[in-house]
């Protein structure tokens, strides 16, 4: 079998995604970082600050954020999902889908333009709901990748019901912005006829709409109508849709200039064929013109809009020429014609074989409505009957009562709800007086005087259709009734006129319709096509304009040769209404004109909205399918990067092992749990997160959801979510004590005065730093807590703050009033953790954590499938980080053969030499879109450039950072020979490491770089004053430039590199990072100051779980050590001294007994010294046989004996949290629990009493608690201020102060067992060889209790193991893997580069004073004792310049930041 | 439609408001009653607190009648309704039913269990159809719509509503053309069964919400609970706001204008004269 495959595929990119994937690209590894959403980032991203150091989440994040999105060898995929996963451990195959995201990155520059012109607002997800975002959207403004997509739901309900398309939602959106040209574009995108369309359609948008299902539709006709009246003529930019002029053009004759002839018309001549359309009548509209009433749709309206369309480029009309009347199709075709489209209608008005049909003023509707709109209306005289149920009738009806018919009567067939006009139109009939008689056929008109009608005779009818749906009226002969007339109209039917097509082989209905294909419309005749009511029988515009639609499209193909039907697209999904609550908003009525009433005269009736009214209804659009599709955002952007028809991707990558990080979400409140979902000023502890937050919804202001006011008083309820066996949460989340207690103080800090108060079950402050940042809480801060849950929130109606009710701490029911509550919500596995889980068949347990681990819970069941994070279980930051470190580790070891196989390397061009040159400056600047751009006067700055000394070259870009304009930016160094760059644009923070890579890709020396930060310093926060910006960024490129001037090469430097590692102690700490060395390829010494391997581990003997076996692991580690060929092992033997530096040590070891001393060279150190088990005085210990330690419990549960029966109490904290000892020793509350149940399954007689402050079975360790309560373990919490009293005389007594009974309880025991804690060894010496620091608690201190907890701030030591802090074997294993891979991170680099920007020391005026020593945290300046001189390790130093700060004598430069360059650039800002 | 009624002991003594009012608004709606025949206490109050075979039986008496009808019951009482609820359920369960069935000398437990009971609000939700169409004199009062603790808790035994946030009165009470007021004693006990063992219990959380409903600018309070309507009546403290309190169903006489509708109010404590007058000003 070939052998693993050097690349691994990382799911989830949040923190601890980004870690494994920066570990194994490190490590020589290629990595595919797949993330579900958006960008990378995951709930870090979306935190105010960390506990318990306060630093910014996005502050210390975002340095690993453009790491990881930059690196050579970690290819970030974003929006994807693992589907399936086939072949086996080194050798997989990763299924992934990518769903589309409708940009492409590789284009985006994250500029925003696009944004900026989106109409949808949504409610934005990772502001938690309270803040606001676009549809086309950045997940958060520092997101990774830096590129914007688009959230699609689906096509909304009113787009898709709409017969021609029409795009209801998207200009709806944009209305409600205000844009009314635009959303005028997008209607007439598949609607020309909007303000027709707008006045007549019967929009069948509305009936679908998703608002109906609360407070009726969407106005959608009458918006479409506002969007022509207030945006006409549109903004008459091209479509981005309409795929322009094409090969194979060819004349095209339409006839009919109806709305399905002249949609037919317009979309051939789009797309570039010449297009002619004939009429019969010398006006094109068709029925438009010939039958809608003018009170409906006036004659301005009508010629404006078909004067626009007639406009068209290739599009003509002829009219009063009736083809095959006045000219025949062959002479069409003899002209040129190379197709045919029928879109003649269904003009015929048909009559009744009525006896007395023949009358005098017995009209045919059809022709009726014809004459009174050609402004020759027939004489009517009241009362008037017409006969027809239709729209057509209607129209009749109410055009008869304009002409002035008092009485004028609908009477038809069917019953009043069956009646086929539309009901809106019969109700404003009747509301015109118009009356209805339903139910009747005519029989007979009889004669009055003369040839004039007198009445019409009916008789009832029964019903109209038979069972089969054909028209098969059946009547009531004996309900009859007769109508008074003077004239009958009769509104029945009509017909077509195509016989002119008969001839040409197109078969012809005996209606006069044709025969053609419903989907293409094309007909027996090749050809001729047909659309409209030729085909269809009299239908609405709306549906002929859908079906010139079609039949354009067919033409187009028939015309290039291709098949007629192109292959049917599916089903678009359906967009469903947003999940959630929807604010009601009531449909604005179209106010309707005063005179309608009265029916008087032919204006019009329906007013229409003004464009305030118009653009309130338009906001009442749910935005089903979020991206409404209109296109703004393609018309926006400048780089043509949006891209709607992009689809979903599959992917398959060849790996060799999987990692999941797929982290977790917030367990979700019940709706109306403590209010939240009804009160306002209930939030949850994310939402709370986001308000605090600097980029947060409230750019940090705190303020209430109710009114905006800052809150004087927030309450803080614990376990909400958590701890919960009602909701289904039995779990201890992990994190929230702590994060309350930071959002507490925080809060505090924005408002000065404010009071908080905790309330809480077990204050869980059990990591590192916990317990002194939670008594900072309530010394230094003030923050309250209370022990109790809170058993109500009320709101008051009118101030909507909170009444709480709970005991206080002297048990008295209580009521205090808060302005805001947070609910400090739970942690439960990401959605997607629980699909991935599922698809690789992977055990989760019941709460939905990856289970299966045991002692290395990064391990899954599947081998090459590892698991990070919060998919584990509930856990905060520097955990997750050290388990991502640790299933990195582990794949490391898996594909150790692979190591370098799949890595990308970057070739560079030698650098060329410019030091004999004079500055020849090129200027890049960029416009950035319109970010900077709209606000500072680019063409001046590039002016102002020119004339700079020392400058080359000036250009602006309109993206600098685009790939292309570095190709520009590389061209223009060589052309101009440029040999420094500046680049203005929009910050070095994210761009500087992108510039300068092309410099060195150009040649140059990447030093010879300087960037003006003229967007998010200047136009983004001087938006307002755009002449001000301008002058400030001339300035700041001045600044630049004069820099730049003066830049010099900085050389790169390398240094070999010893690839061995040093381990510091030999018990499960020390033997697991040694064996993770070794067993990734390196050599490990591994030095223990005792005679045998194990360290603390020979005394543990039960785990937190009975199918692990401590005792078995340590025999396990001994052996693997002791026999693997890289180890070497030094017992008894311990560090004396060391010298060197990272890559590069030399450490001395001495024997702790006879013996001679050794020294070993190696490349990096992992110390793994670990901790003792802390002593307790003042609790009897030593003093009684019966007064053991946990340990010595644990020691004889574990041996052979019988377990005693007898009464146990069990002391916590014994020490622990003392003003000696004032951390918490994390364990020690597991640890008892654990032993109560082992104890009391091996003697269930025994009786055990814990005596606890807090118990902190934090995490998943809650389980074992549970199970102790329920074996009957009695807890019992005491106070710090009364710690219990043991009493060792005769009888073995402890005497507590219960704080839940308020009592004093005297307990006669058998056996005390003492929780004592663990503290650390005596570290100093060791710290000092190793020049690393300690916490004041004595335990080492790491580069970064979050982001870096297993390394020094000096690199090239690590650390592991209870040397770091206390805890739990499996959190020992994890750290010693993590630490073993950050070492291999550094042992398989081929060589070590020292940063390029570093400091100098000047020897001559250095004066050796050593300040710069105490200023360098990285150990990176040393005194030469010698010469006296303060030198630099400049593979340590890590260019902070903090030195160059402190040197009195300014004998220490900054390279890059000399001096001189500074001087100069503030010259020029003076200049 | 017909339905068989159990007024339980208020509603024939210090709810005879409540009677009267329910049985008149049935009767508008073409909602025919049927008193439960032979039926007896439900035992909300002596029996639930002190005997818990008792609590049970009572009511399970009760479903026993009713059983074998295929009407479902009406309790306008909350309490009486909680208990009946509750005897059905215990019906059901098999380590419960058959001490049940024997104490109450039913002879199907299980056709009894089957019976469904129905408060007045349920009654009235599930009947909006019929009563909507025909308000006639929209209330146009600000009301403050009060639960109580019965009438929608525990939520596993009757649950046609939010057990915390309740919305179904106050809907109710905007289709009569009411504005429901937003305040915060919805759900907040009255002190119940205490009323003669601990009145000066029951006068602090009376107060107490009748302060908050004043508050929040109710001129009326509406309740579905003879016990909570007496003792907001009855057990206020001297200061406290003096807001009639109406039945759901004296609101739904009101807006609908039944015969006799103003003519309940004399039964009332505290007079509600003056909301009554007031009422249908909504129009």
């Amino acid at each position: 079998m070939a052998g693993p495959t050097g690349r691994v595929l990382v799911l989830g990119g949040g923190i601890g995604g980004m870690q494994a994937a920066l570990d194994l690209a490190e490590a020589g590894f290629y990595v595919y970082l797949a993330e579900h959403g958006p960008a990378i980032g995951g709930t870090m991203a979306r935190l105010d600050k960390t506990f318990p150091t306060n630093d910014c989440a996005m502050c210390i994040m975002s340095p690993k954020l453009v790491e990881a999105g930059r690196h050579l060898n970690i290819e970030v995929i974003t929006d994807a999902d693992l589907i399936s996963l086939a072949g086996e451990a080194g050798r997989y195959t990763a299924y992934l889908s990518r769903r589309p995201r409708y940009v492409r990155m590789d284009k985006c520059t994250g500029c925003g333009d696009c944004a900026e012109a989106c109409p949808v607002v949504q409610p934005s997800a990772f502001d938690a709901g309270l803040g606001k975002r676009k549809a086309i959207y950045k997940l958060y403004p520092q997101a990774t990748p830096n590129a914007f997509g688009i959230e699609k739901r689906g096509m909304p309900p009113c787009r898709a019901t709409c017969p021609a398309g029409c795009n209801g939602q998207a200009y709806a959106a944009l209305i409600a912005q205000g844009k009314f040209q635009e959303a005028l574009d997008v209607v007439r995108r598949r609607v020309p006829f909007a303000s027709i369309c707008g006045r007549i359609c019967h929009h069948p948008c509305e009936t679908e709409c998703n608002r109906g299902q609360y407070e009726g539709p969407v106005a959608l006709a009458a918006l479409k109508r506002a969007a022509a009246d207030f945006g006409w003529p549109g903004t008459g930019r091209a479509d981005p849709e309409a795929s322009g002029p094409q090969e194979g053009l060819q004349p095209v004759a339409v006839i009919g200039a109806g709305p399905g002839g002249l949609t037919a018309a317009m979309d051939l001549a789009a797309l570039g064929h010449p297009v002619t359309v004939f009429d019969a009548s010398g006006q094109p509209g068709g029925m438009l013109r010939q039958a809608v009433p003018r009170y409906r749709l006036p004659l301005d309206m009508l010629d404006r809009e078909l004067d626009w369309m007639l406009s068209k480029e290739r599009l003509s009309f002829r009219g009063g020429v009736k083809v095959g009347r006045d000219v025949s199709l062959a002479a069409l075709r003899a002209e040129g014609f190379a197709a045919f489209v029928a879109a003649t209608g269904f003009p015929v008005a048909r009559g009744l074989p009525l006896p007395g049909a023949d009358l005098g003023r017995v009209y045919l509707g059809l022709d009726f409505l014809r004459q009174v709109n050609a402004g020759d209306p027939p004489a009517v005289e009241g009362p008037v009957v017409v006969i027809g149920g239709g729209n057509v009738a209607v129209d009749c009806a109410r055009t008869a009562r304009r002409l002035g018919a008092q009485a004028v009567t609908v009477a038809c067939l069917e019953s009043r709800d069956m009646m086929p006009a539309h009901s809106w139109e019969i109700d404003e009939a009747l509301e015109e007086g118009v009356a209805i008689a339903a139910g009747w056929g005519p029989k007979a008109i009889t004669a009055g005087g003369g040839n004039a009608p007198a009445a019409v005779e009916c008789i009832g009818c029964v019903s109209v259709f038979d069972a089969a749906g054909r028209f098969s009226p059946v009547y009531d002969e004996t309900k009859r009734q007769s109508l008074p007339v003077a004239t009958v109209i009769l509104a029945i039917g009509q017909g077509g006129d195509n016989a002119f097509l008969a001839e040409e082989g197109v078969q012809v209905t005996r209606a006069g319709g044709v025969v053609a294909d419903p989907r293409t419309g094309a007909t027996a005749a090749p050809g001729i096509f047909a659309c409209g009511d030729a085909v269809s029988g009299p239908a609405s515009a709306v549906e002929a304009i859908a079906g010139g639609h079609r039949v354009a499209e067919t033409v187009h193909r028939y015309l290039l040769g291709l098949d007629l039907e192109a292959e049917a697209a599916g089903e678009p999904e359906r967009a469903r209404p947003p999940a959630g609550p929807v604010p009601a908003r009531r449909r604005h009525p179209v106010p309707l004109s005063p005179a309608a009433k009265h029916a008087r005269d032919f204006s019009e009736v329906s007013l229409g909205y003004d464009r305030e009214t118009a653009q309130a209804e338009a906001a009442r659009c749910l935005q089903c399918g979020v991206c409404s599709e209109c296109l703004e955002c393609v018309h926006a952007c400048q780089r043509e990067a949006v891209n709607h028809a992009d689809c979903a991707q599959d992917l398959a990558l060849e790996v060799g092992a999987v990692i999941l990080a797929p982290g977790a979400e917030s367990v979700p409140v019940a709706r109306g749990e403590y209010g939240y979902g009804y009160y306002p000023n209930v939030l949850t502890s994310q939402e709370f997160e986001r308000v605090l937050s600097a980029s947060g919804p409230f750019a940090g202001n705190v303020e209430r959801p109710s009114d905006g006011k800052e809150p004087r008083k927030i309450a803080f309820l614990q376990c909400v979510g958590s701890r919960d066996v009602g909701c289904g949460q039995p779990y201890c989340s992990a994190v929230c004590c702590m994060y309350a207690t930071k959002e507490a103080i925080i809060a505090q800090e924005h408002i000065p005065g404010l009071q908080t108060a905790i309330f809480f079950m077990d204050m869980r402050a059990y990591g590192k730093e916990f317990d002194r940042y939670y008594e900072a809480a309530s010394a230094e801060h003030g923050v309250r807590y209370h022990r109790c849950m809170v058993s109500g929130v009320r709101q008051d109606p009118l101030t909507k703050d909170l009444d709480l009710t709970y005991v206080d701490d002297g048990g008295r029911h209580t009521e205090e009033t808060f302005d805001m509550v947070v609910l400090s919500t739970g942690l439960r596995p990401a959605a997607p953790a629980r699909l991935t889980a599922g698809r690789l068949g992977l055990d989760i347990d019941p709460h939905g954590f990856l289970s299966g681990g045991g002692l290395e819970p990064w391990r899954t069941q599947r081998p090459g499938i590892y698991a990070a994070g919060t998919v584990t279980d509930p856990k905060d930051i520097p955990e997750t980080v050290v388990e991502a470190s640790a299933a990195a580790c582990a794949a490391s070891r898996l594909l150790a053969s692979a190591r370098g196989t799949q890595v990308k390397t970057k070739e560079y061009p030698p650098e060329r030499d410019v030091s004999a040159e004079d500055p020849r400056v090129g200027v890049f600047i960029c416009r950035c879109g319109r970010n900077i751009a709209n606000v500072v006067d680019v063409a001046g700055l590039v002016a102002n450039a020119r004339g700079l000394p020392g400058v080359a070259y000036v250009e602006e870009n309109l993206y600098t950072c685009s790939q292309d304009t570095q190709g520009r930016i590389r061209e223009k160094i060589e052309e101009h020979s440029l040999n420094r760059v500046v680049v203005a644009s929009c910050t070095p923070r994210t761009h500087e490491p992108l510039f300068r890579d092309t410099l060195r890709e150009a040649g140059l020396n990447p030093y010879l770089f300087e960037m003006a930060n003229i967007r998010d310093q200047c136009s983004w926060v001087h938006m307002h004053e755009p002449e001000r910006a301008t002058v400030k960024a001339r300035s700041l490129v001045a600044m630049a430039v004069a820099k730049a001037r003066l830049l010099y090469p900085i050389p790169s430097r390398s240094f070999p590199i010893n690839q061995s590692g040093l381990v510091i102690g030999g018990g499960l700490a020390g033997m697991t990072a040694a064996l993770a060395l070794a067993e990734q390829g390196y050599a490990a010494h591994l030095v223990e100051r005792e005679p045998d391997l194990g360290g603390h581990l020979r005394h543990i003997h039960t785990a937190l779980s009975d199918r692990e076996d401590p005792q078995a692991l340590l025999q396990e580690l001994r052996e693997r050590v002791r026999s693997h060929p890289l180890i070497s092992l030094h017992l008894s033997y311990q560090v004396r001294a060391q010298e060197g530096y990272l890559g590069n040590y030399r450490t001395t070891l001495a024997p702790t007994g006879p013996g001679e001393e050794r020294v070993v060279e190696h490349g990096a150190v992992i110390v793994a010294t670990g901790a003792a088990e802390a002593s307790a005085p003042g609790f009897g210990q030593g003093a009684d046989p019966r007064i053991i330690t946990q340990t010595q419990l644990e020691e004889d549960l574990g041996g052979p004996g019988e377990a005693r029966a007898g009464v146990y109490v069990l002391i916590q904290c014994a020490g622990s949290r003392s003003e000696q000892r004032p951390y918490c020793s994390r364990i020690c509350c597991t640890q008892a629990v654990k032993n109560a149940v082992a104890l009391l399954k091996r003697a269930p007689g025994a009786r055990v009493f814990i005596l606890y402050r807090d118990l902190r079975t934090y995490g998943l360790k809650e389980g074992l608690y549970e199970e102790a309560r329920r074996l009957g373990v009695t807890f019992v919490r005491y106070d710090a201020a009364e710690p219990p009293e043991v009493k060792a005389g005769k009888v073995l007594t402890v005497e507590v102060e219960d704080t839940a009974l308020g009592a004093r309880l005297v307990l006669e025991a058998d056996h005390v067992v003492l929780a004592t804690g663990i503290e650390p060894k005596d570290n100093n010496t060791l710290a000092k060889i190793l020049k690393v620091p300690l916490t004041v608690d004595g335990f080492f201190l790491e580069a970064h209790l979050k982001l870096r907890p297993v390394e020094f701030a000096a690199e090239g030591i690590y650390l592991c193991g209870l040397a770091h802090s206390p805890r739990f074997i499996a959190e020992t294993i994890a750290q010693a893997n993590a630490a073993a891979i950050r070492a291999v991170t550094l042992l398989s680099q081929p060589q070590l580069a020292a940063k390029g920007i570093t400091v100098s020391v000047n020897e001559r005026t250095c004066t050796g004073c050593g300040i710069c020593l105490e200023a360098c945290a990285y150990a990176a300046r040393e005194l030469d004792e010698e010469t006296g001189v303060a030198k630099i390790r400049e593979i340590l130093c890590q260019g902070c310049g903090a030195c160059a700060v402190a040197c009195p004598s300014g004998a220490t430069q900054q390279k890059g930041f000399e001096q001189g360059q500074v001087l100069a650039m503030v010259e020029a800002a003076l200049d | 439609m017909k339905y068989l009624y159990y007024p339980g002991c208020s509603l024939h003594a210090t709810a005879k408001e409540y009677d009267l009012s329910t049985r008149a608004v049935c009767a508008g709606l073409g909602l025919a009653l049927e008193e439960v025949p032979d039926w007896n206490c439900c035992g909300a109050s002596s029996a639930h607190a002190t005997n818990h075979l008792l609590s049970l039986a009572l009511p399970a008496r009760v479903l026993g009648l009713a059983a074998g009808s295929g009407l479902d019951v009406v309790a306008p009482c909350a309490a009486c309704y909680n208990r009946l609820r509750a005897a059905g359920r215990a019906l059901c369960d098999p380590a419960e039913a058959p001490g049940i069935a024997e104490a109450a000398g039913l002879p199907r437990p299980t056709e009894a269990a089957g019976v469904r009971v129905l408060s007045v609000l349920e009654l009235l939700v599930a009947q909006r159809d019929r009563w909507l169409a025909r308000v006639r004199r929209p209330l146009g009062l600000k009301v403050a719509a009060y639960y109580g603790c019965l009438l929608v808790r525990p939520p596993g035994l009757l649950g046609f509503d939010a057990a915390e946030h309740p919305r179904s009165l106050d809907r109710l009470l905007e289709d009569l053309g009411a504005t429901p007021v937003d305040w915060p004693g919805r759900i907040d006990c009255c002190g119940g069964g205490l009323s003669i063992a601990r009145p000066d219990l029951v006068r602090e959380l009376c107060g107490r919400l009748l302060g908050w409903a004043a508050r929040a600018g109710a001129e009326v309070i509406a309740t579905a609970c003879p016990l909570c309507g007496l003792n907001l009546e009855m057990r206020r403290p001297p200061r406290a706001p003096a807001l009639p309190v109406l039945y759901l169903t004296e609101l739904v006489g009101l807006a609908l204008d039944l015969p006799g509708a103003k003519g309940w109010g004399r039964y009332h404590l505290v007079s509600p004269a003056g909301v009554t007058r007031r009422a249908g000003g909504g129009a």
